[in-house]
């Protein structure tokens, strides 16, 4: 084949390569893609609006809440006692109960008694399992 | 039978053992073989290399098996190398035959592994010497044959391909890591993030959030309806599990356990892609590939033997170059020098006791982890029936700790966990599809190391057709899965505008 | 909500005092030690070593040490975080050759954190040619770029793996000016990736190591994977203390064959360079100077009891043990020679 093929590649440049083909076929896929589809994009609004109007407002949003709350807490309360884990147990326990709570369609008292020995039993067998028989690092 | 001395008890009790923690490994969401072998190291010191080595191979076999389990019931890959099982054992588990399709993986993992194994005893040496004819070019031929699946599991085509050149984008935010022989130089970081994701996201919490957290926000969208009940899980002669099934399936778990093995071999091509790969290969050659994706028992044989087929091809080249053919079996390597044993071309010829024992421990720990899964599988399938309050919760803790652990404490892999739950929600409603985009996300950092590397070390593009016949033989089943994928695609067109013309479809 | 944000809020003020209290006792190691390594591996040697060290300072403390293998830019970040001694770091010369190459993610080690002891050397840092190559030396090599011939050098750029390729560019412009350019670097990544280049023909020499490349030299000429070394980096003095037996089939005497001063790699006249991976802590800035005592004087006691060399010595590791002062110097002199390498190089 002629030099039509040669190509020639910097290292010190190499890490945009792809990244570069790969932009440039998204966005011809893109294009394509809003060109066929454009009658259906323009439709989104409607759609999320309907979407919006249709969820379960409580259990998405106390989804979302609760697992960003559970996330930001665990580090915080695990530095108080490092490198034992404690910030997993102590955050996963509520975590656990909360959301099942949360879950749940029918909230009587068996049931979210249930709900209190899981959010207890199981943090606390994986807690041990992790941190003292495997020796993992948990926050 | 002086040989086989090295049979005791304790080895024995070994293999099992480690079988049963792998198993346990890799049906938790997250957690990975990789793993288990990992925190079990260091118990092997003082057990010598033969039971060291016993403890750890049954971990490989039983944490590569395990991740069949959450994949089928939960729609969850325990182990990113159990992707493509998802795909019809999730609709299997729907249609409330979760326990047939747990079968049908166990015995295709069994198949797979046995197969494998009798490939690594028979052929170590000599496939080592092909595997190294496989030079950059190769390597990314064969990760393009696996993307070229992309296609063929999308709903829609063009938006398929989309997203799996998404995944592939958002794979290579971050460095282009040395290791891997880049120039270590960020790139695609949103200014003012480096210190978060100069290292980019970790494969495994975008696997978890894509399917599981995903999955949650989905259903408590729509208020967390009831599950399944007892009663609509069929247990009993109605979804019973026979061998049948796997009549006219010779070939694709033959086929499978090759391509599985064979990937295991090339180094640094990675273990999700074997299959990936034995899934695309099963859904080409398949004379109903329109079922894939919907339930099809195919499917599952084709992803778990592959999968399981890795195990005695990754050894491949650890045992007859001292290079790991996957992130496990480098593990592996810790263990013989731990025990001042060298690995390397010579490893087989100077240690005879030892090669048999890693060749009879992986026969047992085949054996034992298809006996454990097989017997257990009925009440693990309940698993599906337990109350979604009390299953989500604690599928969510299982995924924080598995996104953590999983780089050995990274806080930042748990945020990952969110923003790509949150994601996969926003993607299940703009349509973009999540099975190609994962396949992207897991083949785009060696698919772009491959490509790299081969224009900067030849540079000319003619090299990817001129290199080898292996190339050109590459070369022809890319063409016939892309071709495949348009002809799937067509006929699923048709139908769908046979069936129901313009019903108008939400973006 | 507010109830439960004050309930937080009470749970934290009240942890937060008992910690405090906690903290004013502490001038040791806490209870639960995290050791960070500098490597994403657990089957590498960084983790080898620090394994090694965690098991004996953990027994001799009556301590838990965890080494986690995060890697190096993670690793940093861990240890920048905690200044409590809850987070102590394991790593190699990478951290300041990774520096002076100028890699993202990499500080200057010696004034972002406190250099603790070091610990063990890993003398296997080797560079290899094909069986039968017609480079059968680093005299040859340096030769052929005097006279004009390219060689062709696989290395993972960056650190560790580049830094001998450094020093034969610098003996080369020492031995004829300019033949420095004759030297070129084939940027690969893992040991296999560097195998793999030889046998593509991609490159005439590579970086390998004494424990993953020995055998590959004891294949036959016509095995196309057969290799032979041409230099091995260490110290002679450093692979003295190797066992007589050496690796495998090739015995220490075979090895110090390829080291200085048998094969010279000058480093300026009359001096060779030579490159050790040494093993070492790193501590946070403000980590309290009483733990860096602690630590060091238990490791004094762990290398005076003897039991740890064995175990270093069983894993091929070459036992290397300075208190923090020492290693300090040492590692800074050792900095200073190689920023000199580099600088050399790089300005014609």
């Amino acid at each position: 084949m002629g030099d039509l093929t040669k190509v020639t590649v910097d290292f010190e440049t190499s890490h945009l390569v792809f990244p570069t083909i790969i932009a440039c076929v998204l966005t011809l896929l893109g294009i394509v893609i809003v060109i066929r589809d454009r009658r259906r994009i323009a439709a989104s609004g409607t759609y999320w609006a309907e979407v919006l109007g249709k969820m379960d407002k409580v259990r998405f949003f106390g989804t979302i809440a609760l697992t960003l709350v559970y996330f930001s807490l665990m580090v915080p309360v695990g530095n108080i006692w490092p490198n034992t884990g404690m910030g997993f147990l102590l955050c996963s326990i509520p975590f656990v109960f909360l959301s099942g709570v949360l879950f749940l369609h029918d909230r009587d008292i068996r049931s979210i008694l249930t709900i209190g020995v899981v959010a207890v039993v199981s943090p606390t067998l994986v807690w041990w399992l992790f941190t003292d028989l495997f020796f993992l690092t948990l926050p | 039978m002086e040989f086989l001395a090295f049979i005791t008890p304790l080895f024995l009790s070994l293999v099992v053992a480690g079988t049963l923690v792998g198993i346990v490994f890799g049906a938790i969401p997250g957690m990975t073989a990789t793993m288990a072998v990992a925190v079990c190291l260091p118990l092997t010191y003082p057990l010598g290399l033969e039971n060291g080595l016993a403890l750890l191979l049954g971990l490989y076999v039983g944490g590569i098996s395990g991740g069949l389990v959450p994949a089928i019931l939960l729609n969850i890959p325990g182990t990113p190398s159990s992707i493509t099982t998802t795909f019809d054992g999730y609709p299997m588990t729907q249609r409330g035959e979760g326990e047939r399709a747990l079968k049908i993986g166990i015995v295709s993992s069994l198949v797979g592994g046995l197969v494998s194994l009798g490939i690594l005893f028979l052929f170590a040496p000599v496939l080592a010497d092909f595997a190294i004819r496989f030079s950059y070019v190769e390597k990314f031929l064969i990760i393009l044959f696996a993307l070229s699946v992309m296609g063929a599991l999308s709903n829609n085509m063009l938006i398929g391909v989309f997203s799996g050149f998404l995944g592939i984008f958002i794979s290579l935010i971050g460095t282009y890591d040395i290791s891997d022989g880049g120039n270590g130089k960020h790139r695609l970081i949103p200014p003012g993030l480096e210190y978060w994701l100069e290292s980019g996201f970790s494969l495994l919490p975008v696997l978890i959030a894509l399917f599981g957290l995903t999955a949650i926000l989905y259903e408590a969208e729509i208020g967390i309806p009831r599950g399944l009940s007892r009663d609509q899980v069929k247990i009993g002669d109605s979804s019973r599990f026979s061998f049948s099934v796997f009549r006219g399936q010779i070939v694709n778990l033959i086929r499978s356990s090759g391509i599985g093995t064979f990937v295991g071999i090339l180094p640094g091509v990675g273990g999700s892609a074997a299959s990936i790969l034995s899934y695309t290969s099963a859904k080409t050659f398949s004379k109903h590939p329109e079922r894939f994706g919907k339930g099809e028992p195919a499917g599952i044989i084709a992803s778990e033997s592959g999968n399981n087929g890795l195990t005695g091809g990754a050894l491949v080249p650890l045992l007859s170059l001292g290079i790991p053919g996957d992130s496990t079996t480098a593990l592996l390597i810790g263990a013989f020098t731990l025990q001042g044993i060298q690995v390397g071309p010579l490893f087989i010829g100077n240690n005879p006791d030892t090669w048999n024992a890693m060749i009879f421990a992986m026969m047992i720990a085949n054996v034992a982890m298809f006996v454990m899964m097989f017997f257990a599988i009925r009440y693990v399938a309940l698993i599906v029936t337990v109350p979604k309050h009390i299953l989500f919760p604690v599928i969510l803790m299982m995924c924080v700790i598995g996104a953590y652990t999983i780089n050995y404490g990274i806080m930042f892999d748990v945020w990952t966990l969110a923003i790509f739950g949150l994601f996969g929600w926003i993607a299940l409603h703009m349509r973009i599809e999540i099975a190609p985009f994962i396949i992207g996300f897991i083949l785009g950092p060696s698919a772009e190391v491959y490509f790299v590397k081969s224009i900067e070390s030849f540079g000319d593009l003619s090299v990817f057709v001129t290199k080898s016949w292996i190339a050109v033989v590459l070369w022809v089943l890319i063409i016939g899965s892309i071709a495949m994928s348009a002809l799937i695609s067509r006929m699923a067109r048709d139908s769908r505008e046979s069936l129901a013309a313009g019903a108008s479809d939400p973006v | 909500m507010t109830f439960t944000r004050r309930l937080v809020l009470a749970v934290v003020g009240a942890t937060a005092l008992t910690a405090t209290s906690f903290a004013a006792t502490a001038q040791e190691l806490p209870r639960n030690v995290r050791l960070v390594i500098g490597s994403t591996s657990t089957g590498g040697d960084t983790y080898q070593n620090s394994a090694i060290v965690a098991g004996a300072l953990s027994e001799k403390l009556g301590i838990n040490i965890k080494v986690d293998a995060v890697g190096a830019t993670e690793a940093f970040k861990a240890l920048e975080r905690d200044s409590r001694g809850t987070t102590l770091m394991i790593f190699h010369d990478q951290s300041y050759l990774g520096n002076l190459y100028g890699v993202q993610g990499y500080e200057d080690p010696f004034a972002s954190y406190k250099i603790g002891p070091t610990v063990a050397i890993n003398p296997g840092n080797a560079y290899l040619v094909p069986k039968g190559s017609k480079y059968g030396s680093m005299e040859d090599i340096l030769a052929a770029a005097e006279a004009g011939e390219k060689v062709r050098v696989a290395i993972q750029p960056g650190g560790v793996s580049e830094i001998g390729f450094s020093a034969m560019k610098n003996a080369a412009k020492l031995r004829s000016p300019g033949s420095e350019e004759n030297i070129v670097a084939v940027n690969t990544g893992s040991q296999s990736d560097k195998n793999q280049a030889m046998w593509d023909d991609l490159a005439d020499v590579i970086n390998g190591s004494i424990q993953a490349n020995e055998q590959f030299t004891q294949l036959p000429e016509d095995d196309r994977k057969a290799m032979e070394f041409v230099w091995i980096t260490a110290r002679p003095a450093t692979l003295e203390q190797a066992p007589a037996q050496g690796m495998g089939d090739t015995t220490r005497d075979e090895m110090l064959q390829y080291a200085s001063p048998q094969t010279s790699v000058p480093l300026m006249e009359g001096e060779d360079f030579t490159f050790d991976k040494e093993f070492f802590f790193l501590y946070n800035l403000e980590m309290d100077d009483a733990i860096v005592e602690q630590i060091d004087t238990a490791l004094a006691e762990i290398f005076e009891e003897g039991e740890i060399q064995n175990r270093q010595k069983e894993a091929f590791f070459i036992p290397n043990f300075l208190p923090s002062d020492e290693a300090r110097a040492h590692l800074e002199a050792k900095r200073d020679t190689y920023r000199n390498v580099i600088a050399e190089i790089t300005t014609n």
